[in-house]
């Protein structure tokens, strides 16, 4: 039991849900409480998207034995499959509470529908459990789908991949798609499907003509494009394509797999970096005394950690302070690939912790997910949420991988720095001329831990302008209200 | 009229969304929310933008309030008794100002097997402040939960935290649990002193964003002795409910308050909701009468409609379809079909007939009320109907919008305060302001 500010992962159902939300003609089932309503809303809210979130409720309540209402599950069922003549499969999940109530899964198999003359494929996530949280319950169900969905087949002729991009709610989650995508087809490769946004059971079925996965997300893909290499000999591409040289090695390892010829990939690749990818550029424009001694920390899910966390101590030059995840899962990963640009990644899920990090080192910079914004707000610290979760999601998906991407990463960063830069320029208040009396320090201790930077600066402004000569437990007070 | 129970799964989000404003309108109190990675994550995705709902975000990004906290349990954990309840008085200890503290106890904390009841009453003995379990989805008349939910809990659980009292002075009964939540500010101005007869006070029931004081100030006008609200704008006070106590509840959701007034042998008032202009007519009338004072507001009414008659221009004959999910839609619905527009649906997840007895009386004879609507079967009926508006719950919101209707959130109309006299201007008011909007966005050449 703990006290969060926030979590930055919701639970198991969630994941399995936005797999599901991702795909076409993919239905979700979830087993609930009535009051855990809330995904329509914020798929609504969310994707702007003019389609209801395919999910429905099978609902737990107390109902009288014969009654016709919903709630008995094996009925629900059939009738949501009844009425969702176009859902090619139907996955189920159930809620924690459902979980901790010890609702099983059903064990049936519809009828076939008489509008679509097909039945429906049920799966089951028999791992659920109420521990798993979304990522890994999401790359868990992603891998289930596909595995009710693959048969043996011959390869496409000419080479093609999948991608395994991040599921719905992941920002930008089509930007990056597209991107890659778009890289690719300059090396002569097509892609045969994208998964999990956008896809239906078709395209999973299509997934074993392709030469290679390509996982963009690993936390959606891993297991998916695991199980295609054990079961079914598919090779996968790993490295998250953030930055100009993780998508150069991506496009590399692209090519080879492929077979295609390496001065025709590399010209590729510096036709793109001459057009397209700004970052390297910028890397050249901006003095070295730009970013020497200038500090990142950087927090959030894997990819997008590890991924910009390479780039900016690599091509760009920060020294990166220290990098963390919330994925617990993803532990041993994740301290081996950010150990390749920082000395110190931790993984950590209560974002006081994280916060009282970001106090203590006090970055130059602080690349986050929006649990981050309060303390680089309270400290005044250049920030970018650019990891998940985030909450903006904009009309305008712009992408991070890729080439393309590499250029938003440097407008960013530039922004980021430069506004800040010119608020460098006033004095600093004398911190010094100040002491504390020890009942008001005693009093800073209590304040969390990531407040507590604005307090002491706010309690001796408020003392300055007293005329105090030391911040006694009343001016911080007074400070605060 | 006609009542149709649909037995569907209606669109309603989960009744955790409304903690933000509630710890608004409570300004003493601390809310634990009590539950897994599931609850919280929920209360925390919801505490920010929902679809049609203004996306002002007054306690930065995440939207959570400041005193509200998340208590996460772990589905393994073997939790000690007493263990949360240490949690509770650290978090309560911190924060200033803390009058009482309300464990906001989801369903996985039963299912987990803590006993947030014992918890609470440890806390409170530790922190010498009033400490209480507050189940958010206990819908009292079997199924359906409304995502107003969460506020009648919480005001039953005041309820329940208002003195029995004896007949001493009615300032010494006010609530004080050593001496601290009457410390925290002065007493309420309240007007005591009127002529001693045997007219009797009235207790107001319901957490409106707005209009209680022009409520107050209209039931005074006819002589109505109003002891105060509950909640009020005063965190520590609370007026005594028992056998004398004289009860007018103000929201159509606060089905579970009203019940503990009840239990506690308070009479309650029944008339209709003071929701719209004959509403509060009837409300103010009844509430004068139960308390000894005879009234008539007809006059008001007139006076109140023919100042609305340019709106009601606005809208009349307008097609308007409510989805339901808060539980305000019956009373609203009455008042729009009184001001002349066409009610094409009233939907709600679940519906008190006798808490509601009044209210659907008086509801004109073509209005159908669906009770427990499937969603998707109302986003066809819908799609049939083409209504001139529709006022949809979150979920529903964007995709009906999609379908090019014309919405308005029903979360929005519940924090617009569409009590009295006022807020029958503010509703007509917004319906109005909508459809114009809409006409200026469609003679737009796109």
């Amino acid at each position: 039991m703990r006290i969060l500010r926030g979590i930055y992962e919701g639970p198991g159902s969630h994941g399995i849900l936005r797999v599901a939300a991702s795909m076409r003609r993919v239905h979700a089932v979830l087993r609930a409480y009535p009051s855990e309503g809330g995904f329509l809303a914020l798929h609504g809210a969310w994707t702007h998207s003019g389609e209801p979130a395919p999910v429905s409720l099978s609902p737990i309540w107390d109902r009288p034995e014969e009654s016709q209402r919903p709630g008995e599950l094996a009925r629900d069922l059939s009738w949501i499959a009844r009425r969702r003549p176009e859902a090619d499969a139907l996955i189920f999940a159930r809620s924690e509470s459902a979980l901790l109530s010890g609702e099983g899964a059903p064990i049936l198999a519809f009828p076939e529908n008489p509008e679509s003359d097909r039945s429906p494929k049920l799966v089951i996530c028999e791992w659920e459990s109420p521990n798993m949280r979304e990522l890994e319950a999401s790359d868990l169900a992603l891998m289930e789908l596909v595995r009710a969905h693959t048969p043996n087949q011959p390869k496409s002729l000419a080479p093609t991949v999948n991608i395994f991009g991040p599921p719905i709610f992941g920002p930008n989650a089509a930007a990056e798609v597209a991107e890659v995508e778009r890289i690719l087809g300059l090396i002569g490769v097509d892609v045969n499907a994208r998964v999990p946004l956008g896809a239906s059971v078709d395209d999973l079925s299509r997934l074993t003509r392709a030469w290679a996965n390509v996982v963009l997300y690993r936390e959606a893909g891993e297991s998916a494009s695991l199980y295609l290499q054990d079961e079914f000999g598919m090779p996968r591409v790993t490295t998250p394509p953030v930055g100009s040289v993780g998508t150069g090695a991506v496009v590399r390892a692209v090519g080879e797999l492929c077979s295609l010829d390496r001065l025709q990939v590399q010209r590729a690749v510096w036709a793109e970096l001459a057009r397209t990818a700004k970052l390297p550029w910028y890397a050249r424009l901006v003095v070295p005394e730009t970013f020497r001694g200038r500090r990142v920390a950087l927090f959030g899910d894997f990819t997008y950690t590890t991924g910009l966390g390479y780039t900016l101590a690599r091509e760009v030059g920060f020294k990166v302070a220290w990098a963390g995840t919330y994925l617990k899962y993803l532990e041993k990963d994740f301290l081996f690939h950010a150990a390749t640009f920082t000395d110190e990644a931790f993984v950590e899920d209560d974002p006081q912790a994280v916060a009282a990090r970001v106090e203590a080192t006090t970055p130059d910079l602080l690349i986050g997910t929006h649990l981050e914004e309060e303390i680089a707000d309270a400290l005044g610290m250049p920030f970018l949420p650019l990891c998940p979760p985030v909450v903006e999601h904009p009309f305008a998906e712009r992408p991070l991988m890729g080439y393309a991407g590499s250029s938003i990463v440097a407008d960013a960063i530039d922004g980021a720095l430069r506004a800040p830069w010119e608020l460098r320029g006033e004095p600093e208040p004398a911190v010094s001329g100040l002491s504390w009396t020890d009942e008001a320090l005693e009093e800073l201790g209590e304040i969390p831990a990531f407040l507590r930077g604005r307090a002491r600066r706010l309690a001796e402004e408020h003392a300055r302008a007293l005329n105090s000569p030391e911040v006694t437990p009343e001016i911080l007070e007074e400070s605060r209200s | 009229m006609t009542i149709l129970n649909e037995s569907g799964v209606p669109d309603v989000v989960s009744p955790l969304w409304g903690l933000a404003g509630l710890a608004e309108r409570l300004p003493g109190a601390l809310f634990v929310v009590i539950g897994t990675r599931a609850d919280v994550h929920l209360a925390q995705s919801l505490s920010g933008f929902l679809p049609g709902f203004p996306a002002d975000q007054p306690y930065g990004v995440i939207g959570v309030h400041p005193r509200v906290v998340f208590m996460v349990l772990e589905p393994e954990e073997k939790l000690a008794s007493g263990a949360l309840a240490s949690r509770v008085v650290e978090a309560a200890d911190s924060r200033r100002g803390v009058g009482f503290v309300l464990l906001i106890t989801c369903r996985s904390v039963g299912l987990l097997g803590v006993d947030a009841s014992f918890e609470a009453e440890l806390s409170q003995r530790r922190l010498a402040l009033p400490v209480r379990a507050v189940v958010p989805d206990t819908g009292i008349s079997g199924f359906g939960v409304l995502s107003t939910s969460l506020e009648d809990s919480v005001i039953r659980t005041l309820i329940e935290l208002c003195p029995m009292g004896g007949s001493e002075p009615k300032e010494e009964r006010s609530y004080s649990k050593g001496n601290l939540f009457g410390k925290l500010r002065g007493q309420p101005g309240r007007r005591m002193s009127r002529e001693r007869s045997i007219r009797r006070p009235v207790i107001l029931l319901g957490a409106l964003p707005g209009p209680q004081e022009e409520l107050t100030a209209e039931l005074e006008w006819v002589g109505v002795e109003v002891v105060g609200w509950l909640p009020g704008p005063d965190a520590d006070w609370l007026p005594p409910i028992d056998e004398e106590a004289f009860v007018a509840t103000a929201d159509p959701y606060l089905t579970g308050a009203y019940r503990t007034t009840e239990e506690r042998g308070a009479t309650s008032i029944k008339t209709l909701l003071p929701i719209g202009v004959d509403g509060t007519a009837r409300f103010i009338q009844d509430v004068a009468a139960w308390t000894g004072h005879g009234t008539g507001e007809s006059d008001r009414a007139r006076q109140v409609w023919e100042e609305l008659e340019p709106l009601r221009n606005r809208i009349r004959g307008k097609r308007i379809f409510f989805t339901g999910d808060t539980g305000l839609e019956v009373p609203l619905a009455r008042f729009l079909a009184n001001a002349g527009a066409v009610i094409l649906e009233v939907g709600t997840p679940r519906l008190d007939k006798r808490f509601l007895a009044a209210e659907l009386a008086a509801l004109g004879e073509d209005v159908d009320v669906v009770e427990s609507p499937e969603w998707q079967a109302q986003l066809n009926r819908i799609d049939a109907a083409r209504p001139d508006m529709v006022v949809a719950s979150p979920g529903l919101y964007v995709p009906l919008v999609a379908r090019g209707h014309l919405c308005r959130s029903s979360l929005d109309l519940l924090s617009l305060g569409v009590h009295g006299y006022e807020g029958a201007h503010r509703v007509l008011e917004l319906f109005a302001r909508t459809f114009e909007r809409a006409e200026g966005l469609d003679a737009l050449n796109l």
